[in-house]
């Protein structure tokens, strides 16, 4: 869920970024970071160790003074933590911080530091293998019990800077693909199974009052989540191309995929370019809501809600039911499985898969290589992965938001305002996904509502998703690091690759034209370096596999 | 409202006002209608906005918008932060660049011309994010209100603004006879050239005024406790949590609808409630931009 | 002796300068990061030199001319409609002649400058959805046909640069409000002795009094013929629109977020400011041969 926001959150969280870049140009006002150094001390009559740090919490998160289980932590290990929560704009102000060499003595949040940043800023954090070792049991642990996080953790030299997480119930996949069933019921149709079958849903819907309101004209046959300029994203309509074999990871935004061991890019493949004509064919017969392309993500969102009990979109993508179409509609929806292309094909279906980056995630904590109390910052450190602190950093502390059973196994509580559903109260209560956690195969812990109607609209999806091949199918991104140079130049190319493909796929979808143009396209994009591009993951993916 | 009574007005003049009055009114329609409907549109159903149905009436009317931004208590901090910053920095501002701008309008003082490249220069040129952030941290400017103050206090786009009006307000012959009678610069620049550009000053001051007020990089970057964050940053924050609500920040259930209709009002309230004081401002130095405010002087 | 006579002078004039020297001046040394590699502990000084390599990769990049030429397209419309407005707007605000409605429109024009990008931008999708827009369907009415002006490469630059002059002519009138205040009432009484109409006034009158500044505002503005600012352009990208709407700017972002290229986008940024700069100091240079108006 987290990384779904982050995704979709993404543009308005980057802009801050460039104001950084550009700044350089421009002559624009400018700051100050903290007091000097991260400046620690022991307080020698309590003997509580003072600490600074750096956190980015959610927006909705609520102070962490409030926060009853910090706040054991932080007496029992002994330490005393100065805060700076941050919920806006870290890009922008991590740069001047890690330029000015100004950050405090541990920093918390999903990737607060990249990989990049420890490549670019040497000697700024501290390597922690050589504390792990001593003073981290359960952070070993974490790496014995799931190997994954050892390897998220370590970069190209073999040092660790930045710890990950396991947050371990999360489904396989960001997207549902939803299908309105009363509308189908009303016409007398069936959910469709593949492309044709889809298509003439779709048609049907469009042709024919589904909704019952007399209206004919007033339905959105399908609809998806606004195609951006910098490659697709979730709940869009690539998502179709698992149904000619090709598996997405983290909905293979700038086009990457691995099939059968080799590293692909789909924006040259012949089942992209299927695919884009299937999406022209809708587009003409008016199945798509002509405003795809240009609307934002709360129209997208408001459209699906329809007014009342009026629902106005056919089919569509989301995280959960009652989150794209609000609770009156919701009942209406219901999760389809994946289509295939045609009813005779006999291709292997797949999906997208993102289970690695739902469930692991990487450089959580960081800590300063300045630091003049790192032993005490490492003792709580490692007090957050204690599978029970773990537990209560993602859904809240005990007695409040989790009820211990006493026999050993933990449930995650419904809110105390029952205006609020579980999933918000989760994001007010405590650090939630943005925090480290280790949360055990071991630890017996029943969710919340919101986990498990994720969980059960993910059912029809769940054979295809299972029957995806992990070691040769996906592209485990995740765990690879690439040396700067390398990424660099990766960059450059599929900034320009990505600028062209974005344009071609709404103009063809929209215009028509790919068959014509396809070829140019395709020797186009090669002669931006895409090849280069594809030899260098394959390099750094074959070495992944032989290490792991 | 021009004496009239005497000469006929001719048909030309009087076709002039009507098609000004024509204009006006189109101006003001054209202008007003989306200002009315920002207006409308924080108390509405965001639903019914983003889907067109809110046009000239607010629909499906409430303040939670409102209740959100004023029930976080930071804001009146923030008001306080801004209010502060704004006037101290305008003030050092105009006592910089105000007598900086009179000298380079002086056609006798020599080095003008190299001052004045001196300036513009760094209008194009500068050292970045980086480099400047580094030297604010070694001033100890970080994480202090004089961040907000002291950095930057002449912008040279106002500089050259004030300039270009005191050179052709304030004629060479004046300065002159004023010498001619024993009068020195500072005498002249106080008892002379700043009455007479009142409505330059008065825009300058506006310039700054406004340019602190919208201020939040500088808070962004340079500041971190939030005891002096100014009110952009507040607003910024409540602004963004409520994006990320409206987006399925708790990944649905009951509240989540309920929250998604509201969430974009904050969007809307947010502009009403940054821009109200700034609005009230306005009206005290227009007065200035009134005809004939200074030209008296001039002859008596 | 000069610096005698003028040492009041120097007096009003050293605080700006100081200023400006520490705090513009002195982190100029930050430029050659765009001739350097950014390494972090050698500080900004200290990477190996490279040159003009990054100019050059920007140069030779493969969207380099469709990046200039859309940069440039924007700005040069911007200120070519963007320009005049505020000094038209101006001139009719000052002939209204109501005290109270004078006011009133004055205060309204200058009002959407306070929106922000965000909601701008916001505005402009629901005002010209095609479908439940007031202004998209009312042009979709006029114009006959089914037309999304947010989705055509054709209206990207117009929409762009009529929201910007609706947002900020009023703001930028103000400067030109505030010059024609200082026109001294006994050249109007002169002028209407003469016998001259209010079009002749304006014309002898009025626009003289502005010339100055327009002088002045327009020779800055041709030093951002590759500026077109970053938020509003990025925020109204699409897909669609793409082809027109990726400028530098927005190129600089894409790389930058992908990864940490100090370097180049210094270097983008210092082109960018050498080309403006250069545009700014030619257009100086015309200015002072023919009117005597300029910068320096």
């Amino acid at each position: 869920m987290r990384e779904y926001l982050l995704k979709v959150m993404k543009p308005v969280l980057a802009l801050s970024l460039f104001g950084t870049i550009l700044a350089g140009c421009g002559g624009g006002s400018n700051d100050g970071a903290s007091s000097s150094d991260s400046s620690s001390s022991t307080n020698s009559t309590t003997g509580t160790v003072k600490l600074k740090g750096i956190m980015l919490k959610h927006p909705l998160t609520q102070e962490f003074s409030k926060m009853e289980w910090l706040t054991k932590v932080e007496e029992q290990v002994g330490v005393d933590i100065e805060w700076q929560e941050i919920s806006a704009d870290w890009d922008q102000k991590k740069g001047a911080l890690l330029a000015g060499g100004d950050i405090p003595d541990i920093l918390i949040g999903p990737n607060v530091i990249t990989d990049a940043d420890f490549a670019q800023f040497t000697g700024l954090f501290q390597d922690l293998t050589e504390l792990i070792s001593t003073g981290g049991p359960n952070i070993q642990q974490m790496f014995t019990e799931k190997p994954e996080t050892k390897l998220i953790a370590t970069q190209l030299d073999g040092k660790i800077y930045g710890l990950p997480k396991y947050q371990r119930f999360w489904p396989d996949t960001v997207s549902r693909q939803y299908i309105n069933k009363q509308w189908l019921d009303n016409l007398g149709l069936k959910e469709p199974t593949n492309w044709d079958e889809l298509y003439n849903v779709l048609l049907a819907f469009k042709e024919k009052d589904a909704n019952g309101d007399g209206d004919v004209n007033d339905e959105i046959p399908m609809d998806f989540a606004p195609v951006g300029t910098t490659g697709f994203g979730y709940f869009q309509p690539q998502i179709l191309l698992g149904s000619l074999g090709i598996t997405l990871t983290d909905s293979s935004g700038q086009g990457y995929f691995t099939e059968g061991g080799q590293i692909k890019n789909y924006f040259v493949d012949d089942r992209y370019k299927q695919f884009v004509e299937f999406m022209n064919k809708c587009w003409q017969a008016g199945l798509i809501n002509p405003e795809a392309f240009t609307q934002d993500y709360s129209k997208f969102q408001s459209v699906a809600r329809g007014s009342g009990d009026k629902a106005k979109v056919g089919f569509s993508w989301g995280w959960e039911v009652t989150d794209r179409f609000g609770n009156t509609l919701a009942p209406q929806y219901e999760s389809i499985a994946p289509l295939k292309v045609s009813a005779d094909s006999t291709i292997k279906q797949s999906y997208d898969y993102d289970g690695y980056s739902l469930n692991f995630g990487g450089n959580m904590v960081v800590m300063s290589a300045k630091s003049k109390n790192k032993e005490a910052a490492m003792k709580f450190i490692n007090e957050l992965y204690n599978p029970t602190v773990s537990m209560q950093v993602l859904f809240g502390s005990l007695g409040t938001n989790i009820k211990d059973n006493g026999d050993g196994s933990y449930a995650v509580l419904p809110p105390t305002d029952s205006q609020m559903d579980p999933g918000t109260w989760k994001w007010t209560s405590t650090w939630a996904d943005n925090g480290p956690t280790f949360i055990s195969d071991s630890l017996k812990l029943t969710l919340g509502t919101d986990m498990q109607s994720v969980g059960k609209q993910t059912e029809p999806l769940q054979a295809v998703l299972s029957g995806i091949d992990k070691d040769n199918d996906i592209l485990p991104s995740m765990f690879i690091k690439y040396n700067p140079e390398d990424n660099n130049a990766m960059v450059l190319v599929n900034t320009n690759m990505i600028n062209l493909a974005m344009s071609k796929f709404s103009q063809w979808v929209t215009k028509g034209g790919v068959t014509k143009e396809w070829d140019s396209y395709v020797s186009n994009i090669k002669q931006m370096g895409l090849d280069n591009n594809l030899s260098t993951m394959q390099k750094y993916y074959d070495d992944y596999k032989s290490k792991k | 409202m021009q004496a009239t009574t005497n000469h006929k007005r001719s048909t030309g003049e009087i076709l002039f006002d009507i098609s000004i009055i024509i204009l006006c009114v189109l101006i003001f329609l054209i202008v007003a209608y989306p200002l009315y409907f920002v207006i409308i549109a924080s108390v509405s159903d965001q639903t019914l906005v983003s889907t067109g149905k809110v046009t000239l009436f607010p629909r499906g009317i409430s303040f939670f918008g409102y209740e959100q931004i004023f029930q976080d208590m930071r804001i009146w901090i923030g008001y306080k932060n801004t209010i502060i910053y704004t006037v101290l920095g305008t003030l050092f501002n105009l006592l910089l660049t105000i007598p900086a701008a009179y000298t380079l309008s002086r056609p006798e003082f020599r080095a003008r011309r190299f001052l004045m490249f001196f300036f513009v220069f760094t209008l194009f040129f500068n050292g970045g994010l980086i480099p400047t952030y580094i030297l604010m941290k070694d001033l100890s400017l970080t994480n202090s209100m004089w961040v907000f103050i002291l950095p930057f206090a002449v912008n040279v786009f106002n500089l050259i603004i004030a300039r270009t009006f005191f050179e052709a307000s304030l004629p060479k012959e004046i300065y002159e006879s004023a010498a001619l009678d024993g009068c020195t610069h500072f005498k002249f620049f106080f008892y002379i050239a700043i009455p007479l550009s009142k409505s330059v000053i008065s825009v300058i001051a506006l310039y700054y005024l406004v340019a602190h007020w919208n201020d939040f990089f500088t808070g962004l970057i340079y500041i971190h406790s939030n005891d002096l964050q100014p009110l952009q940053i507040i607003l910024r924050d409540i602004l963004l949590s409520n994006q990320v609500f409206s987006q399925g920040g708790g990944s649905g259930g009951s509240a989540g609808g309920y929250a998604q209709q509201f969430a974009d009002q904050v969007k809307y309230g947010v502009i009403i409630v940054s821009t109200l004081p700034i609005l009230i401002v306005y009206p005290f130095i227009q007065k200035y931009f009134e005809k004939g405010v200074m030209i008296g002087s001039i002859k008596g | 002796m000069e610096l005698k006579r003028d040492y009041q002078l120097w007096i009003m004039i050293i605080p700006a300068i100081v200023v400006v020297i520490i705090f513009n001046y002195i982190p100029m040394y930050g430029i050659q990061l765009a001739f350097r590699d950014y390494d972090f502990s050698r500080g900004l000084a200290g990477g190996a030199w490279r040159g003009l390599h990054y100019f050059s990769q920007f140069i030779n990049n493969y969207q380099f001319w469709d990046l200039m030429r859309n940069t440039v397209i924007i700005s040069i419309t911007t200120i070519v409609l963007g320009f005049p407005a505020p000094i038209i707007l101006a001139l009719i605000l000052n002939q209204v002649k109501w005290f109270r409605t004078k006011k009133l429109l004055q205060t309204i024009v200058y009002m959407p400058h306070f929106i922000s990008i965000v909601v701008m931008v916001g505005l402009l999708n629901v005002l010209l959805s095609p479908n439940t827009g007031i202004l998209g369907q009312l042009i979709s009415k006029l114009g006959d046909t089914d037309i999304n002006l947010l989705a055509s490469t054709n209206s990207f630059v117009p929409v762009f640069v009529i929201s910007d002059i609706w947002q900020h002519a009023g703001w930028n009138s103000i400067i030109y409000l505030a010059a024609l205040s200082t026109v001294s009432p006994s050249l109007y009484d002169a002028a209407k002795i003469d016998g001259a109409n209010k079009w002749k006034m304006i014309l002898h009158i009025d626009i003289p009094a502005l010339v100055p500044t327009i002088i002045i505002l327009f020779i800055l503005s041709m030093g951002n013929v590759l500026g077109t600012g970053f938020e509003k352009v990025f925020l109204m990208q699409n897909s669609l629109n793409l082809p027109v709407s990726e400028v530098i700017s927005t190129y600089v972002y894409k790389i930058g977020i992908l990864s940490n290229q100090f370097s180049y986008s210094s270097a983008i940024g210092l082109f960018n400011t050498v080309i403006n700069f250069f545009f700014l100091v030619t257009m100086n240079w015309i200015s002072k041969r023919n009117s005597d108006i300029s910068l320096w």
